[in-house]
C-alpha cells in the first residue's frame, strides 16, 4: 500500500523547483493539463515527453519515482487502451477474430490515450513531490482569493485540502494496520477470491471511517485550542513571493503549450 | 480532605479555604476577589452536561495559583478531559463561572483566553496540523499574527530548548513517540502561554521517553513562567507535582498533596491506581514503625533524580 502513498508526499531535494512559489507550480500544472489535452499526435507527445523529463530532472527526483506515482492507475490505463481499441476503427487490420478486428488506428489511439494518462499522472506528482502540503494550501488559497467575490470560500477550501493531504498517509497506514489485524486472525486479503476481497474491503471501510472521524475531532480540538478561527486574521510564516524564477518557470510552460497547440494545427 | 472541598492556593503564600469559594471560612469577599486575580484558573460552581441533562461535570469549584504544578487524577470517564476542555472554551459550561488569568471566560473572550492556555493532547499524531514540525509550530504563531521574523526566532528558540532543532523539517510520522510529544509541546510553548494543560500527554510514551518527559515537566516548572495542569495516570508524574485534584463521577473528590493521595487507599481505589514503588515501600516501612527521611509522602516537590541517587538515607524514627 505504501507505493500508493507517493501522491501527497514531499520529497525534499532542495532543488530550485522546490523553492518556487506554489502559485507558479499550480499554474504550470493547469497549463500542463491543457498540453496533455491538446497533444493528439506522436510528435506532440514526444515533445511533451522531452519537456516533462527535462522538468523532472530540474527537481532532482529520479524519473522512476514519478512513474511509480502512476502505477496505481495501471488498470485504468489498460482499460482506456482496450476501450479505444474497440471503439476506433480505421487503418490496416492487425488481428481479426471472427467479425471482430483490431485496427491499427484503434491501437494507436489507445496507446496515445494511455500515454497521455501516464504523462498527466506522473508529471502532476511533481507538484506534491516538490511542494509541502502547507505551501500547496497557501498557493491554492492565493489563487482562489481573487475569486472570493463569486462566493468561493478560498480559506475553507484550502484548509480542507491541506488537512486531507496531511492525513492521507496516516489514514492509509491505519487501513494497513487493520488489514494486518484481519490477516492475523486468518483473513488474509491476498489469499481470498475477488468477491470475498470486495466484501472484506467493505468491512475495512467502517473502522477506517470511524478512525478518520476520531482523528478529525482531535484535530479540531488541537486547532481550536491553538486559536484557529475561520476568517480570523492570520500572518504567514512563509509569505508568497513571486520573483523572476516563477515568471520564467510559467513562461516555459506557456511556450511549450503554444508549441503543442501549433503542432496540433499543422 | 473530604470530597467536594476545594483549596485556593497561591504559590508564595499558601492559603487554604475549605468549602466553596462563596462560603469561605472566615475569608473576606475582597480577599477572594484578589485570589481570583492572582490565580491562573478559578472555576466556581461549574456544571456541564454533554446531552444537556445528565451532568458530566457537577458543581466543580477550584482554583489554581500561578506557577503551580497541579495533577488531575481520576479513573477513566470521571470527567477530567471534560473539565480541562471547559477551561479554554472547547466546551461551554452549562452553569458557573470560569476565570483564566483574571479574564472571565465568555464567548467574546475566548480568543484571548486561548492565547493564555496551551493544550497538549494524548495522541500526538492527531494534533499535528503542519506537514513538518516547523510548519506545525508556525501554525499557532500565524494565528497570533506575529511577523515572519518573530516566528522564525521563536521557532528556533523553542526547538533548541526542547532539543528538536534537527527534527524541524521532518514529517510527524517520521518521529518517535517521545519526539512527537516534544514537538507538540514546542508548538505550544512557542505561543508563550501562561497555563499549559497536558491531557494524558505521556500515556503513549515508553518508559525511557516517560523519564525524559518528566524531566521536561520539571524544567518547565522550575522556570516559573508556566502554570502546569496535567491529567495523568502515571504515579511518578503525580508524585513529582505539587498538588493533586481527584475527580470522581464528574465531581471534585479531593484536593491534596501527592503524598496524601498515596496514603489514602480509598482515593487510590477511586483513581484505580497504585502508588510508585518507593512510596509503597515507605508506607509498608512506616506501618512497621520505620520512617524514611523523605519518600515522597510529604510535600509534592520531591526531586526524584536526587531521590534515586541517594535511594534510602534511612533516618530511623522509632
Amino acid at each position: 500500500m505504501h507505493e500508493k502513498l507517493l501522491i501527497g508526499r514531499l520529497i525534499d531535494t532542495g532543488s530550485p523547483v522546490h523553492r518556487l512559489d506554489p502559485r507558479a507550480k499550480l499554474t504550470a500544472m493547469l497549463l500542463y493539463a491543457v498540453m496533455v489535452v491538446c497533444a493528439r499526435s506522436w510528435l506532440a507527445l514526444l515533445c511533451l515527453m522531452v519537456f516533462s523529463v527535462l522538468m523532472m530532472a530540474l527537481t532532482r527526483i529520479p524519473v522512476r519515482t514519478y512513474l511509480k506515482a502512476a502505477k496505481p492507475l495501471r488498470f485504468l490505463m489498460l482499460f482506456i487502451l482496450i476501450v479505444q481499441c474497440f471503439a476506433v476503427k480505421g487503418g490496416s487490420v492487425l488481428v481479426a477474430v471472427g467479425s471482430w478486428h483490431l485496427d491499427s488506428a484503434g491501437l494507436e489511439a489507445g496507446a496515445i490515450a494511455a500515454l497521455r494518462m501516464v504523462l498527466l499522472v506522473s508529471f502532476t506528482a511533481l507538484l506534491t513531490f516538490t511542494t509541502s502540503p502547507g505551501q500547496l494550501n497557501q498557493g491554492l488559497e492565493g489563487m482562489l482569493k481573487p475569486l472570493e467575490w463569486t462566493g468561493i470560500p478560498a480559506e475553507r477550501l484550502s484548509l480542507m485540502t491541506g488537512i486531507a493531504l496531511r492525513f492521507i498517509p496516516a489514514i492509509l497506514d491505519e487501513a494497513q494496520t487493520i488489514l494486518k489485524a484481519q490477516a492475523s486472525r486468518g483473513a488474509d486479503l491476498r489469499e481470498l477470491p475477488w468477491k470475498e476481497k470486495a466484501r472484506m474491503l467493505t468491512a475495512l471501510l467502517v473502522p477506517v471511517t470511524v478512525g478518520a472521524f476520531r482523528r478529525a475531532e482531535d484535530l479540531t480540538a488541537s486547532m481550536e485550542s491553538r486559536g484557529y478561527r475561520i476568517g480570523a486574521p492570520r500572518t504567514r510564516y512563509r509569505p508568497l513571493v513571486w520573483g523572476q524564477g516563477e515568471s520564467w518557470f510559467v513562461a516555459a510552460f506557456v511556450l511549450m503549450c503554444l508549441v503543442i497547440v501549433w503542432i496540433g494545427f499543422y | 480532605m473530604k470530597a467536594g472541598k476545594t483549596r485556593l492556593q497561591k504559590k508564595t503564600v499558601p492559603t487554604e479555604i475549605h468549602g466553596d469559594a462563596s462560603t469561605p471560612d472566615g475569608i473576606e469577599p475582597t480577599e477572594s476577589i484578589e485570589n481570583i486575580e492572582a490565580d491562573m484558573v478559578v472555576m466556581e460552581k461549574v456544571s456541564f452536561a454533554y446531552d444537556g441533562q445528565c451532568a458530566d461535570i457537577h458543581n466543580v469549584s477550584l482554583s489554581i495559583g500561578r506557577g503551580e504544578w497541579v495533577t488531575l487524577a481520576g479513573a477513566n470517564g470521571s470527567g477530567k478531559s471534560t473539565l480541562i476542555r471547559l477551561m479554554n472554551g472547547l466546551l461551554r459550561a452549562g452553569s458557573g463561572s470560569i476565570t483564566i488569568g483574571g479574564t472571565k471566560l465568555e464567548p467574546g473572550a475566548i480568543g484571548g483566553i486561548r492565547q493564555k492556555v496551551g493544550m497538549v493532547f494524548q495522541n500526538p499524531d492527531n494534533q499535528f496540523i503542519g506537514a513538518t514540525v516547523e510548519e506545525d509550530m508556525a501554525f499557532g504563531l500565524e494565528g497570533l499574527c506575529l511577523d515572519a521574523e518573530e516566528m522564525r526566532s521563536r521557532i528556533s528558540r523553542y526547538a533548541s530548548s526542547l532539543g528538536i532543532s534537527d527534527l524541524l523539517h521532518r514529517h510527524p510520522q517520521e518521529l518517535s513517540g517521545g519526539q512527537k510529544q516534544r514537538a507538540a509541546v514546542a508548538a505550544i510553548l512557542a505561543m508563550e502561554p501562561e497555563l499549559i494543560i497536558l491531557d494524558e500527554a505521556s500515556s503513549m510514551l515508553d518508559e525511557m521517553a516517560r523519564r525524559d518527559w518528566l524531566s521536561l515537566l520539571r524544567e518547565m516548572h522550575s522556570e516559573g513562567r508556566y502554570t502546569l495542569l496535567s491529567i495523568t495516570h502515571d504515579a511518578e508524574e503525580i508524585a513529582a507535582s505539587e498538588r493533586v485534584l481527584v475527580m470522581h463521577e464528574g465531581k471534585l473528590a479531593a484536593d491534596l498533596m501527592p503524598g496524601e493521595l498515596f496514603r489514602s487507599e480509598e482515593l487510590l481505589r477511586m483513581c484505580r491506581m497504585v502508588p510508585p514503588f518507593r512510596t509503597q515501600l515507605a508506607l509498608e516501612l512506616e506501618k512497621r514503625g520505620i520512617r524514611p527521611a523523605d519518600a515522597g509522602l510529604g510535600s509534592g516537590t520531591v526531586n526524584m533524580d536526587l531521590e534515586d541517587e541517594r535511594i534510602w538515607p534511612f533516618s530511623w524514627n522509632m
